[in-house]
């Protein structure tokens, strides 16, 4: 049986990812779980108000939902929640925790998240946010002044151009394999 | 590297910092060939999707609805459904990067997927890195509703990068001022394939053989 873990948290920034892998992750190792993974990570850097959400596949019978209030300081607060059989309590002994509340299935429904999961396993934020940290600052922004850049944005007077696509290439003879 | 995976880094967080607050999605993918089995059609156009409404505050009920009824694996028509439904209610712009990575077969498939989005989504806009040979790929798919930027890094650009990556130098013995005043003046003013290989190869070796 496949059940979902979903922690989320509005604002969250890279001390509030490091704090959530570092809990969250030992949670799933005490409950076994087989599979876990952070995301949608893209915007959740310090320059952007971010939506996380760290979902988790158990292997255990009872499906579970952790909110996560505040994260990455002294004031962290998860709120656990066991959905479902209410005997199960299965995350009640872990001291980080602070409430522990029981929910039932429709709660579920309410909120999307977990959902996601399931539309693709794919994690593109995980690779933004790595390119950003080792961008270099100030290089390629020439890009974003082109006149093609302004029209296919909107930022050009007329607004938006026809176009829909802005397909942007280097030279034939660099091999994209060599620039990685 | 100067790659293209950093520029359309750069043009996500861009198109982010310019749109704040004005009710528009920004959403990225990154092709990699190493990935090329799992990086389907499907898949990348799910992960898109699941970005979407991630950052959404309130998500519409007729998403939600959408969402809810997707039972067992999520199918292509279901995502390009929803995505219709969400671009075409607010001003969307997809990065794609190095879209050359990804197969030929799931490549097509994106394409067809991609028009059936844009077709309905007039505010919806596409930016995508790869190599010359898609161009025509793209542009037969999108009937000729694509502008296309050759890029060659400018000469500041360059010399930028270089200081940088010359400052984080792990072996800063094998350096001195003669051979990092080579550097910065050869690379820079060579054919932008020899900046490249140069990088690949590792700057000082490059020079030092």
């Amino acid at each position: 049986m496949t059940l979902p873990l979903h922690c989320q948290k509005s604002g969250i920034g890279f001390t509030g990812c490091a704090w959530l892998h570092r809990n969250v992750l030992g949670i799933q190792k005490e409950l076994s779980y087989q599979r876990c993974f952070i995301g949608p990570r893209f915007s959740s850097t310090k320059r952007h108000p971010a939506f996380l959400s760290l979902l988790a596949i158990s292997s255990t019978d009872h499906p579970i939902l952790l909110r996560c209030d505040r994260v990455g300081n002294k004031q962290s607060k998860m709120s656990q929640y066991t959905i479902g059989d209410s005997n199960t309590n299965c995350l009640n002994t872990m001291n980080s925790y602070n409430t522990s509340n029981v929910w039932n299935n429709c709660t579920v429904a309410e909120d999307l998240s977990p959902l996601l999961t399931w539309l693709s396993p794919l994690d593109p934020g995980l690779r933004h946010s790595d390119i950003q940290e080792r961008r270099v600052n100030n290089v390629g922004e020439w890009l974003m002044g082109t006149k093609e850049f302004s029209r296919w944005s909107g930022l050009s007077e007329g607004g938006k151009g026809d176009e829909v696509v802005l397909f942007y290439y280097r030279n034939p003879s660099v091999g994209k394999t060599f620039i990685r | 590297m100067l790659t293209c995976c950093d520029d359309s880094s750069l043009v996500v967080d861009r198109l982010a910092d310019q749109n704040r607050g004005q009710n528009t999605s920004v959403i990225c993918f990154y092709f990699d060939f190493a990935a090329r089995n799992e990086q389907t059609a499907t898949s990348m156009l799910g992960s898109l999707l699941k970005q979407v409404i991630s950052g959404m505050e309130r998500v519409p009920e007729n998403i939600s609805r959408s969402l809810q009824a997707v039972s067992g694996k999520p199918q292509l028509g279901d995502i390009v459904r929803m995505l219709q439904l969400i671009t075409s209610s607010q001003p969307t712009f997809m990065v794609i990067d190095a879209l050359d990575e990804c197969i030929p077969v799931q490549r097509f498939r994106l394409f067809d997927s991609l028009k059936e989005i844009v077709d309905k989504s007039p505010d919806a806009r596409i930016f995508v890195t790869g190599r010359p040979h898609i161009r025509a790929e793209i542009e037969w798919s999108l009937a000729g509703r694509m502008i296309s930027v050759s890029v060659v890094p400018p000469r500041d650009d360059i010399v930028r990068f270089l200081r940088v990556r010359l400052s984080e130098d792990e072996t800063p013995d094998a350096m001195d001022e003669s051979l990092e005043a080579d550097i910065l003046e050869k690379i820079p003013g060579s054919m932008p394939e020899m900046c490249v290989v140069a990088m690949v190869l590792g700057i000082q070796s490059y020079f030092t053989g």
